[in-house]
């Protein structure tokens, strides 16, 4: 081999070599220069994660800061199924601690097994004890992160009101709901670094929570307790399908008590019928029967066209279109009072009274009362009820609706109609909440209804009703009661009314001459005794004299 | 130059050791501090990778490394000392040396992560087959020499096969695929140095590759399994990167992610997270290259690069001055091993080479990988220095 030939050996072999490291220098330039971006976002996105920091929901309290809805600790149990050893023996392990049935079980296995996922949940919301003792198994890709639960620690008080919230912390139902947007507060964030086992090691930026505002409301859990208790007795006595009760404090609009009974208990909702949710003085509408007079009366009296003394001759009976309209108890032809016609809850006198005011005007005394409007309580789907507009008003229309027939309304438009009665006239919006976190909930919306003479006139009327009238039975030692009385039949399938189903009802104002509270009892389907008289007022009757004793009101008719 | 200077084949010269004071002058400096530089920057890199492997001692690696360096430095002087005409006249015994070294490792080995290429002695584990590299290119060396005038039949060649398929065997069977590879580039950059006929070389090569689509593709076709499952999809991972059901290549995908993630300055040594939070695996030895480019950016990856491209530059420099034929091929075979593991290394952690136990020489954390590579380099030396071109300065 030559010189020269030797050299061209070397030289190749050094071009070969110089060749090898330029190739490698080229690929670090690809990789770092030109792929730089691209890859230090994969990097980013395989050691750091975002997670939330849950903040915790506004406490709900009554008027007297008692906790209606809180929150406490709960550990959601996740796992990643790829990090996951042995999917049986560890979704039998889980299950025992947790309690599952087979059911549940099987459903764990079969999560567990699915190693296409990388999360599946576990348990939500484990209670920390368990959670602790699963924990301490160091079942393999089983995760554990606290969460707050939300929690009602008075069960089945105020439920319908206060509704509920659901695993995500959001809140479905009631006061939860309609204040979902105040109580939930802002989910801080944090992102963390996490090593290739996925412990976080490092804490890179944190935003912090920001908890819900706290709701304090209008209900006070003495009184919403009393209700709740005196409900409950009166549908069982009653044998009634359901009952509810609005209390009002007529000077302000607050709702100190609002419930239905059957009720159910806030901390276990997946275990109840979901119509026993809904808080049915709000979002059912009823046809009210004769507490609807006060409509008929109050409009016939502010437009003059009778006064309390007005007489009128009335026989048991009178014919509007193809209807029949006769008083609840036969009686012969007789001359009463605008005032007597009250007392009595006399029919005739209320289809004579409304058709001296006219069919138009009534419609208007309707609007004007707040029927066939939301009364806009801070509370999510609140019904309208059913005010039919004039031009759709046919045959006895003229005569059922005077008397409450033909119109439905909810619990609380006729308690606030009542409250603005007991306030001489200005009606004020009912509503729940007093204060938002340290925030005053703005002042209700006010109208006048009726003059306060008007009102002073109505008020001296119910209260005749409870002193010698139909609501007897609602009358309380040392103190006067003003109240209507309503028994109303309910409408059946056929398109008539039923003989047997009824809505008995009770709306009562106390003190009469100073009033603190206006209570509405409706009892629905009663078995036996169906008069408003006998089955809602002494229910009535009961719940304002614990609140009366409770709120140490002064008795203003010493005997 | 290789004829007229002293071809490969003629008898041994009489030796002589040259004074100190000649061989600080005859000494390449450049190569020198070149090889240097390299250990140096190999040792700044192991303080910034490994500052926060071992907690509460930052220290734990480099001061392992600085041992192996300062035992490296005394080799390296000593391989300089002695005359290349003793690795020439005893390359049987140094051939004997690495084969019994590397048939002790399936004997006694320490497995370590499926593989065992350790031999534990005291409480120092050693990998033979690092040292079997330079071994088994002084003795091809030596044996080239003694052909003489046989040097371009193929019966050399077919002798240097044998001498070399022997170390390759066993390295293979640890398994160290990677080291295996490196045998199969030196021996070409070998046999093309000692000058081999070209219609032999390129048999070879076209014999290897042919060989390598059998193993890797054709055989397994068949049903015949000579490659473990897992060594396949190493060697092939590279070539489908997507396609990676059992995360083969999921070093090789961290690495990248670290490389990238350096960008052009790097991240330092605080802020590179896939090395510092262990993403990267084996980020002090086997994948130190990507640890070096996440912490030093393609600044520090391209420095080191051209550091060792310093180091060939001087090597071949010292090659084509070699006294002799014999002289020329030690440094070919040196400066090739060099450079392959380079690249075979640097590669893998980039995608573009199979994935490998290859250490990148002088840089990873290692006993064995530095002392061999600093013994072989003193080898180069103390051949340089001894040289023609190094007499030729003289004048």
């Amino acid at each position: 081999m030559s010189q020269r030939a030797a050299n061209r050996r070397i030289r190749l072999l050094g071009a070969a070599l110089a060749l090898v490291l330029a190739v490698a220098l080229a690929r670090a330039g690809w990789i770092q220069v030109v792929r730089a971006s691209s890859l230090a976002q994969l990097a980013d996105a395989q050691q750091t994660r975002t997670i939330p920091v849950l903040a915790p929901r506004g406490v709900i309290f009554d008027r007297n800061d008692g906790e209606l809805a809180t929150n406490e600790d709960s550990i959601t149990i996740s796992a990643d199924p790829r990090l996951v050893k042995s999917a049986a023996a560890e979704s039998r392990r889980a299950a025992m601690v947790l309690g599952l049935d087979q059911q549940g079980e099987a459903a764990l296995l079969s999560a567990l097994s699915d190693r296409s996922k990388g999360f599946v949940y576990v348990a939500r919301q484990a209670p920390v004890a368990k959670a602790g003792q699963l924990k301490r198994m160091k079942l393999a890709g089983f995760d554990y992160t606290t969460e707050p639960k939300r929690i009602y620690p008075q069960g089945k008080l105020a439920a319908q009101t206060i509704g509920f919230a659901g695993v995500d912390n959001k809140g479905l139902t009631g006061l939860e709901l309609e204040y979902d947007h105040s109580l939930i507060g802002r989910d801080g964030k944090q992102t963390v670094v996490k090593d290739p086992a996925g412990s976080v090691i490092d804490v890179r930026s944190t935003t912090y929570e920001k908890p819900g505002a706290d709701l304090t409301l209008t209900i006070d859990n003495t009184i919403q307790l009393y209700v709740q208790q005196v409900l409950a007795a009166t549908r069982k006595s009653s044998q009634a399908a359901s009952a509810s009760a609005v209390v009002l404090d007529p000077r302000t609009g607050e709702v100190l008590a609002m419930a239905t009974v059957p009720s159910y208990n806030a901390n276990d909702t997946s275990n109840t019928a979901e119509q026993l949710h809904r808080d049915r003085a709000i979002t059912d509408a009823y046809e009210p029967g004769s507490t609807f007079k006060l409509v008929t009366v109050a409009g016939a009296l502010s437009d003059g066209v009778v006064s309390p003394q007005t007489t009128f001759t009335l026989p048991y009976s009178i014919r509007v279109a193809d209807r029949n309209i006769h008083d609840s108890h036969l009686r012969p032809t007789e001359r009463l009072s605008v005032s007597q016609i009250l007392t009595q809850s006399s029919n005739v006198g209320a289809v004579r009274i409304s058709q001296r005011l006219g069919s138009q005007r009534l419609v208007q005394w309707i609007k004007r009362f707040g029927f066939g409007e939301t009364t806009g309580i801070d509370f999510p789907s609140e019904s309208r009820g059913i005010v039919k507009p004039l031009d759709k008003w046919y045959g006895s229309d003229a005569g059922t609706i005077p008397i409450g027939q033909g119109i439905a309304v909810t619990p609380i438009q006729l308690a606030a109609a009542y409250a603005a009665v007991a306030n001489k006239g200005v009606w004020l919006q009912p509503h729940f909440v007093e204060r938002i976190g340290s925030k005053q909930a703005p002042a209700p919306k006010r109208r006048r209804v009726v003059t306060s003479a008007v009102a002073e006139q109505l008020m001296t009327m119910f209260g005749s009703v409870v002193d010698k009238g139909t609501g007897t039975e609602a009358e309380i030692p040392n103190y006067s009661v003003a109240g209507k009385t309503g028994t109303a039949q309910k409408a059946d399938s056929s398109g008539g009314y039923s003989t047997s189903k009824y809505v008995a009802s009770f709306v009562g104002i106390v003190p009469a001459s100073d009033p603190r509270l206006v209570i509405l009892i409706t009892v629905d389907e009663p078995q036996g005794a169906i008069w408003g008289g006998s089955v809602a007022a002494p229910a009535f009757k009961e719940i304002a004299l614990d609140c009366l004793r409770y709120l140490e009101v002064p008795p203003d008719r010493p005997s | 130059m290789l004829e007229t200077a002293r071809p490969l084949g003629t008898p041994l010269a009489k030796t002589r050791e040259l004074p100190l004071a000649i061989v600080l002058r005859q000494v390449d400096w450049l190569l020198v501090i070149g090889i240097a530089a390299l250990v140096g920057y190999g040792l700044w890199a192991v303080a910034g990778v490994t500052g926060h492997e071992v907690p509460g001692q930052p220290h734990y690696y480099l001061a392992k490394q600085e041992l192996y360096t300062g035992v490296g430095a005394v080799m390296f002087l000593l391989a300089a000392a002695f005359h290349p005409d003793l690795y020439r006249r005893y390359w049987r015994a140094l051939y004997v040396v690495a084969i019994l070294t590397l048939l002790l490792v399936p004997l006694l080995g320490v497995a370590k992560r499926g593989s065992r290429r350790w031999l534990q002695i005291g409480s120092f584990q050693f990998q033979p087959s690092e040292f079997a590299k330079v071994l088994v290119v002084l003795a091809l060396a030596g044996f080239l020499a003694e052909r003489g005038r046989a040097l371009r039949d193929r019966s050399t060649v077919i002798g240097v096969l044998i001498l070399v398929a022997i170390p390759t065997a066993l390295v293979f069977m640890q398994p160290d695929f990677g080291t295996a590879l490196v045998y199969a580039a030196v021996t070409a950059s070998v046999l093309l140095i000692a000058g081999t006929r070209w219609l032999h070389l390129g048999t070879l090569v076209a014999a290897t590759l042919i060989g390598a689509a059998l193993l890797v593709w054709i055989l397994p076709a068949l049903g015949v399994q000579v490659l473990r499952p897992y060594q396949t999809q190493r060697l092939t991972g590279f070539i489908h990167p997507s396609f990676d059901p059992n995360h083969a290549t999921y070093n090789v995908a961290q690495s990248k992610v670290a490389l990238g993630a350096g960008g052009l300055h790097g991240r330092g040594t605080i802020g590179s997270t896939q090395t510092v939070l262990g993403f990267l695996p084996e980020n002090h030895t086997d994948f130190i290259f990507a640890a070096i480019g996440e912490e030093h950016g393609f600044v520090g990856t391209s420095i080191l690069l051209a550091l060792y491209l310093f180091v060939v530059w001087r090597g071949l420099r010292a090659l084509a001055g070699a006294g002799d034929g014999y002289g020329a091929v030690v440094i070919g075979g040196i400066v090739a091993t060099m450079v392959f593991q380079v690249f075979v290394n640097v590669g893998m952690t980039m995608g573009i080479a199979p994935i490998t136990g290859i250490p990148l020489p002088l840089v990873s954390v290692g006993g064995s990988s530095l002392i061999a590579n600093l013994a072989a380099l003193g080898v180069l030396i103390g051949v340089q220095m001894r040289g023609e071109g190094a007499r030729g300065r003289l004048k």
